[in-house]
């Protein structure tokens, strides 16, 4: 049932893959984790001629910090890496704890963040994360590189801002400041291999007086046909002194922007509710990470 | 059309013709005819397929056969030395871990890959490290106490038998 013909090739290096990708175009699919390309074409929603195998890239490997910019990622690091990576934990702990949601062990060890992105699936773990982050894209392509926020890579369900011939090639958080966090709160059926009925990356940074919002960031998923921030409840925040009522606001802030759906998962009058909820515990557990930083210092 | 390709499984080279969309676990199974390896959903939800590559747990249901030449196989034929199972095995045994058995193999490589990063997990880490490993008798009870019983085997704290 699943005898599909395709070819299959592993690219020896990074030039080469690139020569091989805008040789073949819209013929060839790329290869890193599988975990949802290969049931694509299993359920016969994709036919791809080629698969480019990038898995084993060394120049889409690895994680590395540093302080001015930030943390890199690379397009072929697993899922599992990320969740175990002492760097991630360090500089993006609401990173590896969405990436330990995601999937099963034995898919966080095949698949990568850079598909999970490029799926552009709304229900997809790590891009409010990213969003929340200020992630910057590095996107690699045979003409060269170029960087896009993370923010303008969604363009419709499924739907990325790549080009022709383009590939994610890596991402880059910024250093966080000493007086900001990032949080991620989900909510699914059931604690293991779910799809998320609802999530939300959060990013606070406090103002010197440790007590008003500076920037607030609030990246919200499966709450409309791709992950987006709630930018008019954003700027509404900002300059908000922290506390209940700046809480309410963004709880009532981002429902009145999530634009959610009835599927199977949940109906849309739940994803409106809990939506504010995860909001406000969103919030809070940044809140206590730049309290227990202040604490240290 | 097919391709000639090298994969060692189980420390042993096999020689094999496969089409580039060939499944690993249709290789295993059908082609070397290693039949330990179950197939279940075919779409990486049940677990069943798990094999170990480069030592990390792996869905053969959704790893192509050509994508693993250069690798280590390792499944659940491979697992114990000779006659002297591994101490995964030997605690499915002694817990009475083991239903119907069509997950077993799955699940007893999902927790030899758990217990080669902690041989110390907690009952949560256990669930989780299982999560992607589906029991259709929902046996659960036995299959964690057994992987808790593992780990003690390997630290020596417990005794098989």
């Amino acid at each position: 049932m699943h005898g599909q013909s395709f070819a299959y090739q592993r690219p020896g290096s990074l030039r080469e893959f690139e020569a091989l990708y805008a040789s073949h175009g819209d013929n060839a699919k790329i290869l890193a984790g599988g975990t949802d390309l290969l049931v694509l074409i299993k359920e016969r929603l994709l036919a791809p001629r080629l698969l480019l195998d990038i898995s084993d890239l060394p120049e889409l490997k690895g994680i590395a910090y540093d302080p001015a910019a930030g943390l890199t990622i690379g397009a072929g690091v697993k899922v599992a890496e990320i969740e175990r990576s002492a760097l991630v934990k360090e500089h993006a702990p609401a990173l590896a704890f969405a990436a330990s949601n995601l999937g099963s062990n034995q898919v966080r060890w095949m698949a990568t963040m850079a598909g999970n992105v490029c799926h552009a699936s709304p229900a997809a773990e790590t891009p409010p994360v990213l969003l929340a982050h200020g992630c910057e894209l590095l996107i690699g392509s045979q003409a060269g590189e170029r960087r896009l926020p993370i923010a303008e890579f969604f363009l419709a369900y499924r739907k990325t801002a790549l080009k022709p011939g383009e590939y994610l090639k890596g991402f880059r958080l910024p250093p966080l400041a000493a007086d900001a966090a990032v949080a991620y709160r989900l909510r699914g059926l059931r604690r293991a291999m779910e799809i998320d009925m609802i999530n939300l990356g959060v990013y606070l940074r406090l103002e010197a007086d440790g007590a008003t919002a500076a920037e607030v960031r609030l990246a919200m998923g499966s709450v409309g046909p791709i992950s987006y921030r709630a930018a008019a409840t954003e700027e509404k925040l900002k300059g908000m002194t922290v506390d209940e009522a700046f809480l309410a606001a963004a709880a009532a802030g981002v429902a009145a922007e999530a634009a959610p759906i009835d599927d199977v998962r949940a109906s849309a009058d739940y994803r409106n509710r809990v939506v504010g909820v995860l909001a406000r515990r969103g919030l809070t557990h940044c809140l206590e990470q730049i309290g227990s930083r202040r604490n240290k210092a | 059309m097919k391709t000639l390709l090298k994969l060692n499984i189980n420390g042993e080279d096999f020689d094999l013709a496969a089409s580039p969309g060939a499944y690993l676990v249709d290789v295993i199974r059908e082609t070397v005819g290693l039949t330990g390896t179950k197939k279940g959903c075919g779409i990486g939800d049940c677990g069943a397929c798990t094999v170990l590559i480069d030592g990390r747990p792996t869905l053969s249901c959704l790893t192509l056969a050509l994508a693993c030449v250069g690798k280590e196989i390792v499944t659940i034929e491979g697992l114990s030395k000779g006659n002297e199972l591994h101490p995964v095995q030997k605690a499915f045994i002694d817990k009475g871990a083991v239903q119907c058995g069509f997950c077993t193999p799955g699940m007893v490589l999902s927790a030899a890959a758990l217990l080669r990063e902690n041989d110390r997990p907690s009952r949560d880490e256990i669930k989780t490290a299982l999560a992607g490993n589906l029991c259709r008798c929902t046996g659960y009870t036995k299959i964690v106490e057994a992987v808790e019983h593992a780990g003690q085997l390997i630290s020596g704290e417990a005794h098989h038998g």
